[in-house]
């Protein structure tokens, strides 16, 4: 690792991480300021339900009505859009740009020619990517957390929070090095930002679509969303081994082939 | 003797079924300041770029200052300045920030004293944003940043592109007297006068191909001069077939255009008692000199 790289790197991201975190944490509590509404309009908001077609609470990752009644089930339930696509959103666009925007900028033709190599710089960038991400989730959690120790009517499970924290995390991570990856694969220089959205919403969507169609739940596994746990409320909730396995296997390998495939790169300018 | 700054063996790069160079030959031995010149599209910036391991070549290999472009690719740019030939610095930046972010890599202070010697030396202002400064500028503090760890080679890519005549002159003279401190100046660039001003030999590239390697001395002495001559009435049957007269072309009745080779006294005793309505002499093109000479 270089730190100047590191550290010009990590400037220059600051600003897209502040706002990026802004924005979800303000929507995280803005959405759970609404949770005592949502209690004291229940009747309502149960004969609403019963109305919708079945699955579209699947869509949300909730298997049981009353579920959403509880703090932690509303949390999961409302904020799902916010920290598992915006957030995947956010790392790989992140993550697609951190070593492209040297080649489409131009720049690189600088930076490769001062005495620094090709490992360096790749895990200069990708420190930055972990360090965003983290803080991102950290900040994102502590958010969750004083939203929903304050909007509580009766006690929820601590533990059930951070585990989906942690789900959330290694997602994030997940859709990172995908974006490093892509971005090592293209050829001619030029941002990849709408394919990386692009390929976030498409993977959400065959997760959703795997959902409510039972005919079509095998197609979930190709999608990451796929080995995230949301059934929060139900009590046997904790992290599953093969999902860890799952995020972690495929971040890693992501990152070698990247990291082989970047030491090797014509960098066409 | 010593090991040459720069030793490049059968180097070949394809960009898939495109030709980019094709078994390049060269040896810049120490000290030199070695012309590398070419039409656009040659394969000059394609060779620089696959010396400093921007790209990978498909074959042959290459040394700089004894070290293999691909093994040792970081303890060759540590003891290498680039100044590439369209510069794009980072336009969030100021030119100062530029400049001590390009130290840094060499380990040298932020606040060296070398770094505002030469921006006042070069007329860069230091707090402006690299969005807002012209090409020229940018190109100026490009220079900068290739002196800044005085390295022991200096591989310059069109530098004169951008720059005033004024500013071109300064970049000469320090170039001059770098050279004469030991730095190895390998100079690519299609503006021949650019490199008989300054270089001892010259590589002349073609169409991914090494046509030639001369001294300038002896290119000055091939001197070619590009000459189109309008005449008050006709033109004079004593011009037609002039030994030194080469691809001669009849313009108007009035007019011709050639590219003169040799004693330029003898064109001029032609041309006396002629009434000339107007005259110019110009440097040929590359690609004229090719023509000329390599085709």
């Amino acid at each position: 690792m270089n730190r100047n790289l590191f550290l010009r790197e990590f400037r220059s991201n600051a600003t897209g991480l502040l706002i990026w975190t802004a924005i979800i944490a303000f929507l995280t509590t803005a959405t759970m300021s609404l949770y005592s509404i949502f209690l004291e309009n229940n009747t309502k908001i149960l004969a609403m339900i019963s109305i919708l077609p079945e699955g579209a609470l699947q869509f949300k990752g909730v298997s049981n009505v009353n579920d959403l009644f509880s703090v932690l089930g509303f949390y999961s339930a409302n904020n799902v859009i916010y920290m598992l696509v915006l957030g995947s959103i956010y790392s790989i666009v992140l993550s697609s740009n951190i070593l492209l925007k040297e080649e489409y900028g131009r720049t690189a033709e600088f930076l490769l020619s001062w005495p620094v190599t090709r490992g360096q710089v790749f895990f200069s960038k990708l420190a930055v990517v972990v360090i965003n991400i983290l803080a991102i989730n950290l900040i994102i959690t502590v958010a969750g957390y004083i939203s929903l120790e304050t909007c509580k009517k009766e006690p929820y499970s601590v533990d059930a929070f951070f585990i989906m924290s942690v789900y959330t995390l290694l997602l994030h991570f997940f859709f990172a090095t995908l974006g490093l990856f892509m971005s090592v694969l293209v050829k001619k220089p030029k941002p990849i930002t709408t394919l990386g959205v692009a390929w976030v919403m498409v993977l959400y969507f065959i997760f959703t679509i795997s959902n409510i169609t039972p005919d079509l739940s095998w197609a979930g596994y190709v999608s990451p969303y796929k080995f995230i746990d949301l059934d929060v409320v139900n009590p046997a909730y904790a992290l599953d081994l093969v999902n860890i396995m799952y995020f972690t296997l495929f971040s890693f390998l992501l990152i070698f082939f990247s990291l082989r495939i970047y030491l090797r790169k014509d960098i066409y300018l | 003797m010593s090991t040459p700054a720069i030793q490049i063996s059968d180097l070949t790069k394809r960009y898939g079924k495109d030709r980019g160079i094709e078994n390049i030959n060269l040896q810049v031995e120490e000290g030199e300041i070695f012309g590398f010149i070419g039409p656009n599209g040659a394969g000059k910036s394609t060779t620089i770029r696959v010396l400093l391991n921007l790209l990978f070549p498909t074959g042959g290999s290459a040394r700089i200052m004894g070290l293999d472009i691909l093994r040792d690719s970081k303890k060759i740019r540590a003891q290498t300045g680039y100044i590439p030939s369209e510069v794009n610095p980072w336009p969030d930046m100021t030119a100062r920030e530029f400049l001590r972010y390009s130290a840094s890599f060499y380990g040298i202070a932020h606040d060296a004293k070398k770094i505002p010697e030469l921006m006042e030396m070069f007329d860069v202002e230091p707090g402006r944003k690299i969005s807002d400064l012209s090409s020229g500028n940018r190109k100026k503090l490009s220079i900068i940043q290739s002196f800044l760890h005085t390295p022991a080679l200096l591989i310059v890519d069109e530098p004169t592109t951008g720059l005033d005549p004024l500013m071109q002159s300064r970049f000469f003279d320090i170039l001059r007297s770098e050279n004469r401190r030991g730095m190895t100046v390998f100079f690519s660039s299609h503006s021949l006068s650019d490199v008989q001003m300054l270089c001892g030999r010259v590589a002349i590239i073609r169409e991914g191909r090494i046509v030639n390697v001369e001294a300038i001395e002896t290119l000055r002495k091939k001197q070619l001069k590009k000459i189109r001559i309008e005449f008050v009435d006709r033109i004079p049957e004593i011009l037609t077939g002039m030994p030194g007269m080469k691809n001669g072309v009849n313009v108007s009745g009035k007019a011709m255009e050639f590219i003169w080779s040799g004693d330029m006294n003898g064109l001029i005793a032609a041309l006396s008692g002629k009434e000339i309505a107007d005259m110019t002499v110009e440097e040929p093109s590359l690609e004229e000199i090719f023509m000329h000479y390599y085709n």
